[in-house]
């Protein structure tokens, strides 16, 4: 051992030593945040639940039985007589409601703020593929319980789909697996679910934080000049660590909160076991289809589904129609007052989904 | 009760006089011969007889006292009725105004005389063109099931369908007949329904005919020519039958009800014959009415499910077990274990306890009064020959179809009574406890799979000891219900387990709560500093 403190403190740590991934940590840990940034940590907290989701998941995964025989019963042990089972399914359930609701707040939130313009095209098409692929989680986990609202719901989702001008058929067959929601069905739910669909966001979270990581945090007060400005390289910055990951933690902690308190009071349940004989009295999809459904039952079948259709191409494609570099939200009041509107109609016909 | 023998195509029966006058001999030599069985099926008038609270005819007789008539004043004469007979009703007790019941049916007529059609229908295509009415009934014959089984106009008018001129299509020569009497119209549709050869290609039965004239309606309409009563065509139509499986017919089995209350709940039209008029109504808050009106359920009964369709007559005191056992078989056979059943025409039976067409849910508040009601030694005996006997008019009312009706408090029975329904009612706690349990653990948001499993166990083994009831021994009641109240008592452990672990999971998720927001306090310290660090 060394006397002198200053050699011992420039000696590399025994980890540094082995791997030699400081300059990259260092380089990570470095992400341009303005101090006007906002973020309201949104994004932060759809990451958050994907983990919980995987976590939980992955536990799930060694009980669930992916068989229309064995799926509910093993659901109901999971629930009734694994330890702690009822907790993992229920963070599962709850976690997963919560991430389509906070990935759609941070697809507002950057909307509002117009994060998508110049340089962060790619980060918001990349946000958006992000979306599509958690409400393809919500859409195939839905039916894994394998009870009557998960069949009927399923029954009715696939059916929409099956609706699509030219590929809905195939759709439709490709989706169940055949003519009616059954086993096969199942399998290809599952297998989506844990494997393709994981896959893919972690890629896309991946290459959306590498993207996030290169360009920083947008400023919502004034655009990012093509060419770096004095002023652009004088901006205030917050570090991003520790000050701006502590503030991530306390919404995490927040969050997770809000979570124990869901689970506890309201635990995941479990209707009858899905009866493809008895068609239930009512039946609604999740409340992050309810809208589109309910549009689906108040306009012409073509143009209920052409809307969502339309409506997501024009999402990925938004920010290269948008090329204003204005960011201020009053001097985009077009863009603003649409987007509000939208979203108002969604959430109304989400509410009158509910009540009807 | 089965149709005579003699009902067979016989010309010199073919008016209604002659018919008439051997029907009257034929009576009286059955009256002779004391085969009350003929003077029950000449009488045609018992007052909703099965209905204990409508009118005097529900009382079986010898051992059992008719009730006062609770029908309405008619204000029309009171068409009399024959007296009373063994077979267990009652009658009104003046002279009959009709001859006595016909010994047997009149003759099946012959099928109406027609040219053949050959696929022709001239009568339709003139008949179409008429006039409204007339186009009106060539359409409803079109809709019908005899226009889409291809039996034609002639088929019941007789003519010459294939002709177009009317002298000749119409020609009486041709058999055409206008439309028959009320009487001659039964003939007319037995003509073709009680042929097996005619039937045979739709597969219909051909009994109808013959049952009809065993009816209260037929026996009217034969024996006293009382053309009020209902014939084939008011129930199924004229020239619009309907199969009966068709939910547009009125013969459907949810439009039953309101098809016999066009008739029988008529004031004036049942004023004559002193019947009540309040059987719809009262059938429609039943429990079988319910079922079947509001909750389409097309297996409850109907009118026709206990009084018979074309045989429609009132049960008899002494044939109500089996008509009620059509559908509850298990209770019939438990009845039939009872001492209740041993005791004959004084036995209390089915409506005693349950009513007729005012039949509601059954529960433990049938045990006993309020308040015991008044006793005197003839309200179970008769005081003459000191046998037991049954007052049916101490069961009118819901409120009075009770167990303490008969049996006095202070009797041996009144005890076991009390032993039945401290179980009965122990049992149906224990089931409501444990349900209510079981609500409260899936209110919480938990799984009750198990329990729900153990209180259909429970609720099995309790509708069991209920059923029991009607065995009138307390200790196969008590068995029962001791296993019921176990069984609840597993459910509701089951349940309150569920319960306690919810208590726990929210008790855990303060504690976690606390953790949390400690770690928020500390996170937020440590911003604090940071942030002022950076300033």
């Amino acid at each position: 051992m060394t006397a002198d403190p200053a050699a011992r403190q420039r000696r590399p740590s025994w980890i540094e030593q082995r791997t030699r991934m400081g300059p990259v940590i260092n380089a990570a840990m470095h992400v341009r945040v303005p101090m006007s940034a906002k973020t309201m940590y949104f994004g932060g907290i759809a990451m958050f639940l994907f983990v919980i989701q995987a976590v939980t998941g992955t536990l799930l995964s060694l009980y669930y039985k992916p068989t229309p025989e064995a799926a509910y019963k093993s659901v109901q042990l999971i629930t009734s007589d694994v330890n702690f089972g009822w907790l993992i399914r229920s963070i599962h359930h709850w976690a997963a409601n919560l991430m389509i609701l906070f990935v759609v707040l941070h697809l507002a939130r950057v909307f509002m703020q117009a994060a998508y313009k110049y340089p962060r095209e790619l980060t918001w098409v990349v946000g958006a593929l992000l979306f599509m692929v958690t409400l393809g989680f919500g859409f195939t986990g839905y039916l894994l319980p394998w009870d009557q609202r998960a069949y009927w719901a399923t029954v009715v989702g696939t059916e929409i789909a099956g609706s699509v001008p030219f590929v809905g058929e195939t759709l439709l067959l490709m989706l169940r697996g055949g003519a009616d929601v059954t086993g096969e069905t199942m399998g290809r739910f599952f297998g989506i679910h844990v494997l393709v669909l994981p896959l893919s966001l972690a890629g896309l979270l991946g290459l959306h934080m590498i993207l996030v990581h290169q360009l920083g945090l947008a400023n919502p007060k004034r655009p990012e000049p093509r060419v770096p400005t004095k002023e652009f390289e004088e901006e205030p910055l917050r570090p991003f660590f520790p000050h701006y990951i502590v503030d991530e933690l306390v919404a995490w902690y927040v969050l997770l909160a809000v979570l124990v308190v869901l689970v506890s009071v309201f635990p995941a349940g479990l209707e009858e076991q899905a009866n493809p004989l008895q068609t239930p009295a009512h039946i609604k999809p999740e409340w992050y289809y309810l809208g589109v459904y309910e549009l689906l039952k108040l306009v012409p079948r073509i143009i209920g589904i052409l809307t969502p259709i339309v409506g997501i191409g024009l999402l990925v494609m938004w920010p290269f129609l948008d090329r204003r570099p204005e960011v201020r939200m009053r001097r985009r009041k077009l863009a603003v007052g649409g987007f509000s509107l939208i979203g108002i109609a969604l959430v109304a016909l989400t509410v009158w989904g509910y009540v009807s | 009760m089965s149709p005579d023998p003699s009902l067979k195509q016989t010309p010199e029966m073919t008016t209604k006089t002659r018919s008439s006058k051997r029907m009257t001999r034929t009576a009286r030599i059955a009256a002779t011969l004391g085969l009350t069985v003929f003077a029950w099926l000449g009488i045609a008038l018992t007052a909703s007889a099965e209905d204990p609270s409508a009118s005097a005819s529900a009382a079986p007789s010898a051992e059992v006292t008719p009730a006062p008539s609770l029908a309405p004043t008619p204000s029309h004469p009171v068409i009399p009725t024959p007296g009373p007979s063994d077979d267990g009703w009652l009658f009104a007790t003046s002279e009959p105004s009709f001859g006595p019941p016909a010994a047997t049916a009149p003759p099946l007529p012959s099928m109406p005389v027609h040219t053949a059609a050959n696929g022709a229908n001239s009568c339709y295509d003139c008949h179409s063109a008429v006039n409204d009415k007339q186009a009106t009934i060539a359409a409803q014959w079109k809709d019908s099931a005899h226009g889409k089984g291809g039996i034609g106009c002639a088929d019941c008018h007789g003519g010459d369908p294939t002709s177009d001129q009317i002298t000749k299509a119409m020609d009486p020569a041709a058999g055409f007949s206008k439309a028959p009497d009320r009487q001659g119209t039964v003939g007319l549709c037995g003509s073709c329904h009680a042929n097996p050869t005619e039937m045979k290609a739709s597969g219909l039965p051909t009994d109808q005919y013959a049952k009809y004239w065993t009816s209260v309606h037929g026996q009217r309409l034969v024996s006293a020519g009382d053309t009020r009563v209902a014939i084939c065509s008011d129930c199924h139509g004229v020239h619009d039958i309907k199969k009966v499986s068709d939910p547009s017919a009125k013969t459907f089995a949810l439009n039953i009800p309101k098809l016999c209350a066009g008739c029988h709940a008529d004031a004036q039209r049942m004023a004559p014959y002193g019947i009540p008029t309040d059987q719809f109504d009262v059938y429609s808050k039943s429990v079988h009415g319910v079922a079947l009106l509001e909750n389409k359920d097309v297996r409850a009964p109907s009118c026709v499910g206990c009084h018979g369709s074309h045989d429609a007559q009132p049960p008899t005191s002494t044939t109500v077990v089996e008509v009620c056992g059509k559908c509850h078989t298990a209770t019939q056979d438990l009845y039939g274990q009872s001492r209740h059943s041993e005791l004959s025409a004084a036995a209390p039976k089915c409506w005693t306890c349950h009513g007729t067409h005012d039949v509601s849910q059954p529960s433990s508040a049938m045990f006993f009064h309020d308040t015991p009601p008044n006793y005197t030694c003839d309200t179970c005996h008769d005081l003459t020959t000191h046998k037991l006997r049954l007052e049916l008019s101490r069961f009118a009312k819901a409120e009075d179809r009770r167990c303490d009706t008969c049996h006095h408090p202070d009797s041996e029975i009144y005890a076991q009574i009390q032993g039945i329904a401290t179980a009965i009612t122990g049992a149906e706690t224990a089931y409501a406890d444990a349900d209510a349990a079981i609500e409260r653990a899936a209110g919480f948001g938990m799984l009750t799979d198990d329990a729900d499993v153990a209180l259909v166990g429970a609720k099995t083994s309790l509708i069991q000891a209920q059923a029991a009831i009607h065995t009138t021994k307390l200790k196969t009641v008590a068995e029962l219900s001791a296993d019921a109240r176990q069984k609840a008592g597993d459910a509701q452990a089951l349940a309150q387990s569920k319960i306690d672990e919810s208590v726990f999971r929210r008790e855990a998720m303060v504690i976690v709560i606390g953790l949390i927001l400690a770690c928020v306090v500390f996170l937020y310290m440590l911003k604090r500093k940071l942030d002022k660090e950076l300033d």
